[in-house]
């Protein structure tokens, strides 16, 4: 029988044996663009793609542990390959940890994105339009994409989180011992989950910034957002202090307003750290942004808080250790870190605050926002005078008796996840010169494990805080608030000379503060790029990070470079969920400047954006699961990443092999000919060691066989210029992404010309300064290139 | 030869731990390996001797694979006979596979020595090496001033303090290298 369409007229009487069973009346889709082929996908839908990105970016494996635990067949000993009881290898074994990494950082967005959406409805119904302004008709890439639906409200983000969260579930299942069997399969489960985890992303951000009216392209937004405060020393300690750390807002924007309300804002500062921080800035304009991950437990530690409270994700699982060390009553406001605390969420508010500020309670569980507003701002105010009197900062004997008492014994160094050599910088110290002390500071990563090592029991984190408390002090930065998506009119402008190649790339520095040699190298990365007119989209901790450091005038990069989407931008996107966007600015370029179809068509999408458009991730200090499943979910979108050296540790990684020919074949959409290509992008995810080697790969990362000679002259340009200037040589493989004399960089044409008849046997024809012959393949301005046989607009005769 | 503590404490891979040698076992062995390649990371850097220690065992005919930005320090000393830059995630990559042609066209590797590369990342690729380049295997060891399990051999930990000790040891390999 036809479907029953909601307001149709039927007679009752030409029905003959039909049950009616009156469930979800199905309102009709209105038709914005006829169903792709792949809505809401399934574990298997878009496996062929996977494959296909796992035939030329081929897992490669490092364990951390060459055992398995998970059942109790074992321990299992898989080192060499070996098979565990089960029967698994330790390469799959190992696909297996990526899955279930991914499984933990999609759980975490999308279990956060859901929470929210249920606060939403809860607090402003669930009828809130998704309406981003006039700039933006595109509100959803990812969700058209992914599931063919466009959201009109935030309504219609519960069959969104319905799918995601049957996946999820389906895909934890093939983690169970005894079913997935093969490393390629559970690595086409990590991309799905990954998928799955961008998508949960945008669901987030839309949801909170069409609920609380964040920045989109109605006034006031996008690149005109404002400038806020970033920094340890831009904290008024004078006033009552809280402090929120975490990734969902409500409870935070909850204190923005009882603030407001209470005409408490210039009276009380609300300061945030991580992604809580980024997204309370955009919902109150007084808040403050203190620091990023790296720096929360020293936070604490120096005792600028009068009251914390915490939400969800990144969190220090001792947050309530390190806060009754400081005397700051902790509030916690999600149930999935409750932190063995009391849940007082249905209690008078002012019995609530009597017993933080007595100290009879260290900490409570409040579960509603807008109490959490209440009892956050009336504690605060008390506890503030409360703990004038502290000093946490250590006195200049206290810090000369610590360093004497240092053996050396270098314990604190082998515990430490960078090997900072604290024992040495403590003799320096003893000697008058606390330079290597403070020089620790940006370089610690503010785990704390030195300190329980050391058996003279030296408060070392407190003694680096000391040494550099000078400086820290005076750590002000500035950034722009997170400005949301893209704008479409962005995108139409810069669509072109993106997939053309002269805007040389979007770099986008997200993700967590795990650097192997501290902050500025988030700086200046940033700076290279947005120099160089590449677009830099920045989002989470290193959004922060890159917000510390200042050029020779005085500026940080989002004060020295303007916030548009266009060449030479620094764009605060907004927290890790905001990351979407970018996801969304490449989806974007295929569906708003080429025209292709956007609705439940992923494959399509990702295999345009993999091979024309110059995006890459870098994700400098990648340390969570999240930063994982965002990674893994970038690679199946067809957009590279590059991590820190840390993110070795990640065990995977997805790597190309230009000496394999063969690895390198594209499908020109035009007449389905096989055409062997340059490896463009090389890597879907490598790490680098250092910074120095870190801005080349990036630059080289952003190659695209689309690129027309003028693009990949640019391209080619920044790619030698970085190699030149930080590892002081050619990049030994810049001749693989030369087609043609006119992609070669104009100012030194004739020199590259002759490195490459000399040193790469290439044959120029010096006369007319054309190369006869030597590039893998020669440009051609009308290659159509794709992966998918199906886009094959006419078969080859 | 004994146990050590890594130098990363909890970084204890598994049932196989490399062993702890002396210079002139890891010089012997890289004297009898068909095909050595000695592998550099960005420490080197720190200090002019550790990068004169690569440039000598490259002149006794070990290539260098450069990564990091290690390639800065041969190029500003101008030795750049048997060095290229590799990243090392790119590099390990090849040599776990056997059917590589290696820096020189002519093959893969028997032997591997990291030295200078920073800690938990060498410790990564030393682990990937010991599990996937198996078959025939590639033998990876450590130089370093810091003890590495994944490695087959290694040196112990060095504190600072005995820096010029751990020189002597790096002097001593090198001369070992026949
Ligand atoms: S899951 Fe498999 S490999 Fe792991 S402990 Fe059990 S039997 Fe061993
Ligand atoms: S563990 Fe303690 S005593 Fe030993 S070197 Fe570190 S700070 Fe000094
Ligand atoms: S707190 Fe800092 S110095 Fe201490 S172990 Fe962690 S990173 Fe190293």
């Amino acid at each position: 029988m036809e479907e029953l369409k909601k307001g149709g007229i039927f007679n009752i009487s030409d029905l003959r044996n039909v049950r009616i069973s009156i469930g979800e009346i199905v309102e009709e889709e209105e038709e914005w663009e006829p169903m792709g082929p792949h809505p809401m996908p399934g574990i298997a839908t878009l496996r062929n793609w996977d494959f296909m990105l796992l035939n030329r970016y081929k897992p490669f494996y490092a364990p951390l542990c060459d055992m398995c635990c998970l059942c109790t067949y074992g321990k299992c000993d898989l080192t060499g390959n070996k098979k565990g009881a089960c029967g698994i290898r330790m390469d799959a074994q190992h696909g297996r940890i990526v899955l279930l990494a991914c499984l933990v950082g999609c759980s975490a967005h999308c279990g956060h994105g859901r929470h929210m959406l249920h606060e939403m409805i809860k607090k402003f119904g669930g009828d809130v339009p998704i309406d981003f302004g006039p700039e933006v008709d595109v509100e959803a890439p990812l969700t058209r994409l992914v599931c063919g639906i466009k959201p009109k409200t935030i309504r219609d983000y519960e069959k969104v989180f319905d799918y995601i969260e049957e996946q999820i579930v389906q895909l934890a299942d093939a983690l169970h011992t005894g079913q997935e069997g093969s490393y390629r399969d559970f690595e086409s489960k990590a991309l799905h989950m990954g998928m799955l985890d961008s998508l949960g992303k945008e669901a987030a951000d839309i949801i909170q910034i069409a609920s609380y009216g964040m920045p989109t392209s109605y006034e006031g937004g996008g690149p005109d957002v404002p400038l806020v405060d970033v920094g340890i020393g831009t904290i008024d300690t004078t006033k009552p202090v809280v402090l929120v750390i975490g990734h969902n807002v409500p409870p935070a924007a909850d204190i923005g307003d009882y603030l407001t309300e209470n005409g408490l804002e210039d009276r009380v500062e609300l300061a945030g750290i991580c992604c809580t921080s980024i997204d309370t800035t955009r919902v109150y304009k007084k808040a403050k942004i203190a620091a990023a991950l790296g720096r929360q437990l020293r936070v604490i530690r120096m005792g600028i808080a009068d009251v914390v409270v915490v939400d969800e994700q990144c969190i220090r699982a001792d947050i309530l250790e390190l806060c009754q060390r400081v005397h700051s009553p902790l509030i916690v406001t999600n149930d999935k870190a409750m932190h063995g605390l009391v849940d007082r969420t249905d209690d008078n508010p002012d019995k609530i605050v009597d017993d933080l500020v007595s100290g009879r309670a260290p900490g409570v569980v409040i579960l509603d926002p807008e109490q959490v507003g209440e009892v956050a701002v009336k504690t605060v105010i008390q506890m503030d005078k409360k703990r004038k009197g502290l000093k946490l900062i250590l006195s200049d004997e206290e810090f000369k008796y610590y360093v004497n008492d240092c053996i050396q014994c270098g314990n604190c160094t082998l515990a430490c996840p960078n090997g900072l050599r604290i024992g040495e910088a403590n003799q320096s110290a003893t000697s008058g010169d606390i330079k290597p002390l403070a020089g620790l500071f940006d370089l610690c990563v503010g785990c704390g494990r030195c300190e329980q090592v050391c058996k003279k029991h030296i408060p070392i984190v407190d003694v680096i805080t000391k040494a550099a408390y000078p400086q820290v002090k005076e750590e002000k930065g500035r950034m722009r608030i997170g400005r949301g998506p893209v704008w479409d009119s962005e995108i139409r402008d810069v669509g072109a000379p993106i997939v053309l190649g002269t805007i040389p790339g979007i770099i986008a520095p997200i993700g967590c503060g795990n650097y192997p040699n501290g902050t500025k190298d988030a700086w200046l990365i940033v700076k290279e790029f947005a120099e160089r007119n590449y677009i830099v989209t920045l989002t989470g901790c290193m959004a922060i990070d890159a917000a510390l450091w200042k050029d020779e005038e005085g500026k940080t990069v989002y004060e020295q470079h303007h916030g548009r989407f266009d060449a030479g931008g620094v764009l605060n996107i907004g927290s890790c969920v905001s990351n979407a966007h970018i996801h969304d600015a490449a989806i974007k370029v295929a569906s708003i400047f080429a025209g292709r179809p956007l609705r439940g068509n992923y494959e399509e999408i990702a295999d345009y954006i993999l091979s024309r458009v110059g995006a890459c991730g870098v994700a400098w200090g990648a340390m969570s699961q999240k930063a994982a499943s965002i990674a893994t979910g970038f690679n199946r979108l067809g957009i590279p990443a590059v991590v820190g050296p840390h993110g070795a540790k990640y065990r995977r990684a997805f790597l190309g092999r230009p000496d394999l020919k063969d690895d390198w074949k594209l499908i020109d959409a035009t007449d389905g000919s096989e055409i062997y290509f340059e490896p463009g992008p090389q890597h879907l995810l490598v790490a680098c060691e250092t910074v120095e080697e870190a801005l080349p790969m990036i630059a080289k990362l952003c190659f695209r066989p689309s690129d027309t000679d003028r693009g990949r002259s640019i391209k080619l340009t920044h790619y030698i210029d970085l190699s030149l200037k930080y590892l002081n040589a050619y990049p030994p493989d810049w001749h693989l992404f030369v087609r043609t004399a006119t992609d070669l960089p104009i100012a030194n044409k004739n020199e590259l010309l002759k490195k490459l008849e000399d040193e790469h046997d290439w044959e120029i024809d010096w006369k007319m300064k054309r190369i006869k012959e030597g590039p893998i393949r020669g440009y051609d301005p009308s290659f159509n290139p794709t992966n998918l046989r199906r886009l094959i607009r006419e078969k080859k005769k | 030869m004994g146990m050590e503590i890594p130098f990363d404490v909890a970084n204890i891979p598994g049932p196989e731990m490399g062993e702890v040698a002396p210079p002139e076992v890891i010089g012997s062995y890289i004297s009898s390996a068909k095909r050595p390649l000695l592998v550099v990371g960005s420490e080197i850097l720190r200090d002019d001797f550790f990068l004169e220690t690569a440039i000598e065992m490259g002149r006794k005919g070990v290539p260098i694979a450069a990564t990091g930005h290690s390639i800065r320090g041969f190029v500003e000393k101008e030795y750049t006979e048997n060095v290229s830059y590799y990243n090392l995630h790119e590099l390990t990559n090849c040599l776990r596979d056997p059917g590589w042609k290696g820096l020189d066209g002519k093959g893969n590797y028997d032997f591997v020595i990291f030295f200078g590369v920073v800690y938990y990342y060498a410790s990564q690729m030393l682990s990937c090496i010991k599990n996937f380049a198996i078959d025939p295997l590639i033998r990876a060891v450590s130089i370093d001033r810091y003890y590495h399990p994944q490695a087959r051999m290694s040196f112990m930990n060095i504190s600072p303090e005995m820096e010029e000790g751990y020189k002597d040891m790096l002097n001593r390999l090198v001369s070992s290298i026949k």
